[in-house]
């Protein structure tokens, strides 16, 4: 990851701390957030779009799964369509 | 929505065959070996009152119903400018209601719920007076309560910072809502408010059945009531469950449609009704309540806890599922909601010939906490006037896709029918996986014979600021506690408790402090209950949940956010947890107990009412084991709240019976308290800590927010409690108190102690310990009594002893005690006593 996609991961992370309280200490950004990882389900990621949109104004709904795998994938899909 | 039903189908077919059925034959088993007891009593539906978006009076709105005439417009009363979508159901912005003079103290959410509980008892004709009085009670449900004031305050805090008004703060929470309407009434007997979200109502009705058969009331006001808000509307906005079109269940739609209304039945037992000359609509048989133990939001996809209240309300009811000729069912228009319901009446009701099934929220739109009263009136109406309503916006289209999932069942899309109704049932499902069914019958018809069990305590958990268990608790009554600071008492739960129970940060996170307060004071008191829930006893095992302020820093948090980013930006992670009911959904969830899960709220004593509810359900064989809970929590919110109210003691100097002031020192936690039938109990050897002898809970309304003037309520609760135990007043040997330091409340206790016994009592007091944990001490003050008369505390215990209007502290021997009183209060005049019996 670039200087630019970390400095989006390191805002999503905290999105992901702050919004849906999951203790910094177990996030970095390869960990899976659905499924055997964090164990996040659909209202959190309701709560990740709502989260990217409002930060970045970049809209998910609807976007392929793979992009939620992790922070380092949505932090691609975020520089990948943010308007500079 | 599953591509291949079938599927599902047979494994849920799979599953009732493995584990469902067999349990309902061993149930109905245990009953014929029992003594039958002497109660049960018919429950009629004696008056109906109703307001929502397609009527200010039953008459109205039933006649606009069965009519199909829809409520949902665009919203009116809050600005949706910014959410995707703008349909609700309201109801009519001003209304004619008798609310009397505290009308002005009421949230939009009481004045709704009186304009329908003055119709019910017009309707009914009972004269509440002096004469029965005590005999009348008030369960009343609510999803969001005052949301509306909830909302002002925190807006007008946020403009400008001072301008917030404490005269809302006494709006907001869910329990001040019956006891509006008690006031209003005259009614004196059992007060309480049901927040289990959208089921609330519906539990109500039930719950009024219970009491009536249990001898505690003749006649009860239930029902319930929610406004339109802003909570709501942004809730559902973030969780993107909102349709866009006015909803349409079970047909096309993708969302529901928020409506507003209330609804209030006079549920009365048969006696009463025919000794006044009262018309009766209809007889209420049985219910069933069950948690599904899966999600917060979603339903099981296989149906099973929404089969499992059914399937009781049947059993209760002693009736079978051909005999129900209609269903109104929940019907809220989320797809995956229908999809799940049609899957649970198909696989009961599915081979009947003429079972009709509508959803009237198509009209009236989803009334939350309200829906269940609402709905049930529309039932009571179908069940006397053999006219069943429609489901509406089905387009041509629409009725050839329905064909292909009706089956047998009659959706009644677009037009009424009138068919001859002999039995109907009303369902309703809510967030925590909350379910209730409830059966209305035309004619008498036996229900199932209640058992009548004793009912002993046999565990405790514990979350409290002295620590996270009863031996905490112990050590904490030997060293006096611990000492307050400028926030209070707190209480804590971390890692050490998750590792001990097993519980993954994947669920705990995403729960609130109250929440996780209560699963872990709940799987504590499983474990040290020695109960492993397992698929043989999960539907054996329930809870009741007392609270006072319910979660009331959850809410604030979610109406904070909507304040600073607008109705279109709420958190869909927040807003599960701001259901009354979430702690005990996530229970449920976490311990896989599938039983009945009522939540009450009506103040401090609400941690008593649980315990008189629970007990209810042990007695009369609905359920083998209730967790008995208290839960509340002191957050930088309540103590803003408490703090503006001037009740907040700053600097922790507020005692229990000091007589000094007004504040108190808040604490917080959860206590649970394992109640079991006495056979279950012997069979597995579980320890017998005290039996439950007896209870009262009673009434005496008095301005909302206060309790100076309602003392007789007291002495009645009191007096009730030992007549219900088969003793006398001074056959009690101790008492565990509710005085908090607050003057008020310290000396309606102490003069009422002074009437009722004929010499001083002892009078222990765990607020000292745990401060003014609310609900959280009211269930600690039965476990108090519980751990003393099973010698588990020391027997040499410090008291105050009331004499000249102030207190001594002595030190008592408790060794020989064998009956103990617990009492608690609520602010607007509600009182609960229970009498604890050393098991010998």
């Amino acid at each position: 990851m670039d200087a630019k996609q970390t400095e989006i991961a390191e805002k999503i992370k905290k999105i992901l701390v702050e919004n849906l309280r999951i203790p910094a200490e177990e996030l970095d950004y390869e960990i899976e957030l659905f499924g055997d990882g964090i164990g996040l389900d659909s209202i959190d990621s309701l709560e990740i779009i709502a989260g990217i949109d409002q930060e970045f104004g970049v809209q998910m709904t609807g976007v392929a799964k793979e992009n939620f795998y992790n922070i380092e994938a949505l932090s691609k899909y975020v520089m990948e369509h943010m308007e500079d | 929505m599953s591509s291949c039903p079938w599927q599902i189908i047979r494994k849920v077919i799979q599953i009732l065959n493995k584990y469902i059925l067999p349990l309902y034959g061993r149930r109905r088993k245990r009953h014929q070996e029992v003594n039958m007891a002497e109660n049960e009593k018919r429950c009629v539906i004696t008056g109906l009152g109703m307001i929502n978006a397609i009527g200010n009076t039953v008459d109205e709105s039933w006649n606009n119903c069965i009519n199909g005439v829809s409520g949902i417009k665009e919203v009116r009363s809050i600005d949706t400018g910014s959410c995707y979508s703008h349909m609700g159901a309201e109801a009519a912005p001003n209304f004619d209601v008798e609310a009397g003079e505290d009308a002005d103290k009421m949230d939009r959410v009481s004045l709704l719920c009186v304009k329908a509980a003055n119709e019910a008892v017009a309707d009914s004709g009972i004269i509440i007076d002096d004469s029965n009085a005590d005999r009348v009670g008030v369960v009343m449900g609510s999803c969001v309560g005052g949301a509306v004031s909830i909302q002002k305050f925190f807006t007008d805090k946020e403009n400008e910072e001072g301008s917030e008004d404490a005269a809302d703060i006494i709006k907001m929470p869910i329990g001040v809502i019956a006891n509006n309407v008690a006031k209003l009434v005259g009614a004196k007997g059992v007060v309480t408010n049901v927040g289990n979200a959208c089921a609330a109502s519906t539990i109500s009705i039930e719950y009024a059945c219970d009491l009536i058969r249990a001898g505690v009331g003749d006649a009860f006001i239930v029902g319930g009531a929610d406004s339109f808000s802003a909570l709501a509307f942004g809730g559902f906005t973030a969780l993107h469950a909102i349709d866009t079109e006015p909803c349409s269940p079970y047909n096309k739609s993708k969302g529901i449609t928020l409506g507003e209304g209330a609804g209030a039945l006079v549920v009365e037992s048969y006696e009463h009704a025919k000794a006044r000359g009262a018309k009766i609509y209809c007889d209420v048989l049985g219910g069933g309540i069950s948690s599904d133990a899966h999600h917060i939001t979603a339903p099981r996809p296989d149906s099973e806890g929404q089969m499992n209240a059914m399937k009781r309300a049947l059993a209760n009811s002693n009736v079978k599922p051909q005999d129900i000729d209609y269903i109104n069912g929940h019907a809220t228009g989320t797809p995956l909601n229908d999809s799940t319901e049609i899957q649970a009446m198909q696989m009961i009701f599915g081979d009947n010939e003429n079972t009709a099934v509508d959803s009237t929220k198509s009209m009236v739109g989803h009334c939350l906490g309200a829906a269940g009263a609402v709905e049930a009136i529309y039932t009571v109406k179908a069940l006397t006037t053999n006219t069943v309503p429609p489901t509406i916006g089905y387009s041509d289209e629409d009725l050839v896709n329905l064909k292909e999932k009706a089956g047998k069942l009659d959706f009644m899309p677009n037009v009424k029918k009138e068919k001859n109704i002999e039995y109907a049932m009303t369902n309703n499902f809510a967030f925590g996986g909350n379910n209730a069914s409830v059966i209305f019958s035309k004619h008498e018809h036996d229900i199932k014979p209640l058992e009548n069990n004793k009912v002993y305590v046999t565990g405790f958990g514990l979350v409290s600021p002295v620590g996270n268990s009863i031996e905490a608790y112990i050590e904490a009554v030997k060293n006096g506690g611990v000492k307050a600071g400028e926030n209070g008492l707190l209480a804590s739960v971390g890692t050490e408790d998750y590792k001990e129970h097993e519980i993954k940060l994947a669920f705990y996170r995403k729960l609130d402090k109250l929440s996780q307060t209560q699963v872990v004071s709940g799987r504590s008191c499983l474990k040290n209950s020695g109960v492993t829930v397992n698929d043989d006893n999960a539907v054996d095992i329930g809870m009741i949940i007392g609270t006072a302020d319910g979660p009331s820093t959850e809410i604030i948090s979610f109406h904070e956010g909507l304040i600073k980013n607008g109705l279109q930006a709420g958190s869909a992670f927040i807003f599960p947890n701001t259901v009354y009911n979430a702690a005990g959904g996530y229970l449920s969830i976490n311990s896989g107990v599938k039983g009945v899960n009522v939540t009450l709220t009506n103040g401090m004593q609400s941690g008593l009412q649980s315990i008189c509810y629970a007990y209810n359900v042990v007695r009369d064989g609905e359920e083998k084991m209730m967790m008995a809970c208290g839960l509340d929590e002191n957050t930088d919110t309540m103590k803003l709240l408490y703090d503006k109210l001037g009740y907040f003691s700053k600097d922790g100097s507020a005692k229990p019976y000091g007589f000094n002031g007004k504040e108190f020192v808040l604490g917080e936690g959860s206590t649970s308290m394992m109640l079991e039938s006495e056979a279950s109990a012997d069979e597995r050897g579980a320890v017998k800590y005290a039996e439950i002898a007896g209870y009262a809970m009673t009434h005496e309304p008095v301005c909302v927010g206060t309790l100076a003037g309602s003392d007789a309520a007291l002495d009645k609760a009191i007096i009730k409690a030992c007549e219900n135990a088969g003793i006398s007043p001074d056959d009690i040997d101790g008492i565990v108190g509710f005085g908090d330091g607050n003057t008020t409340v310290d000396t309606i206790e102490m003069n009422s102690y002074k009437r009722v016994f004929s010499s001083g009592k002892p009078v222990f007091s765990v607020k000292t310990i745990v401060g003014e944990a609310r609900a959280a001490a009211a269930t600690l003050q039965a476990v108090h009594a519980a751990l003393t008369l099973s010698g588990k505390l020391p027997a040499n215990q410090n008291a105050y002893v009331f004499e000249d209007n102030k207190d001594a502290e002595i030190t008592v021997d408790t060794s020989d005690y064998k009956y103990m009183l617990v009492t608690s209060f609520a602010a607007g005049g509600s009182y609960t006593a229970v009498v604890l019996k050393k098991v010998i």
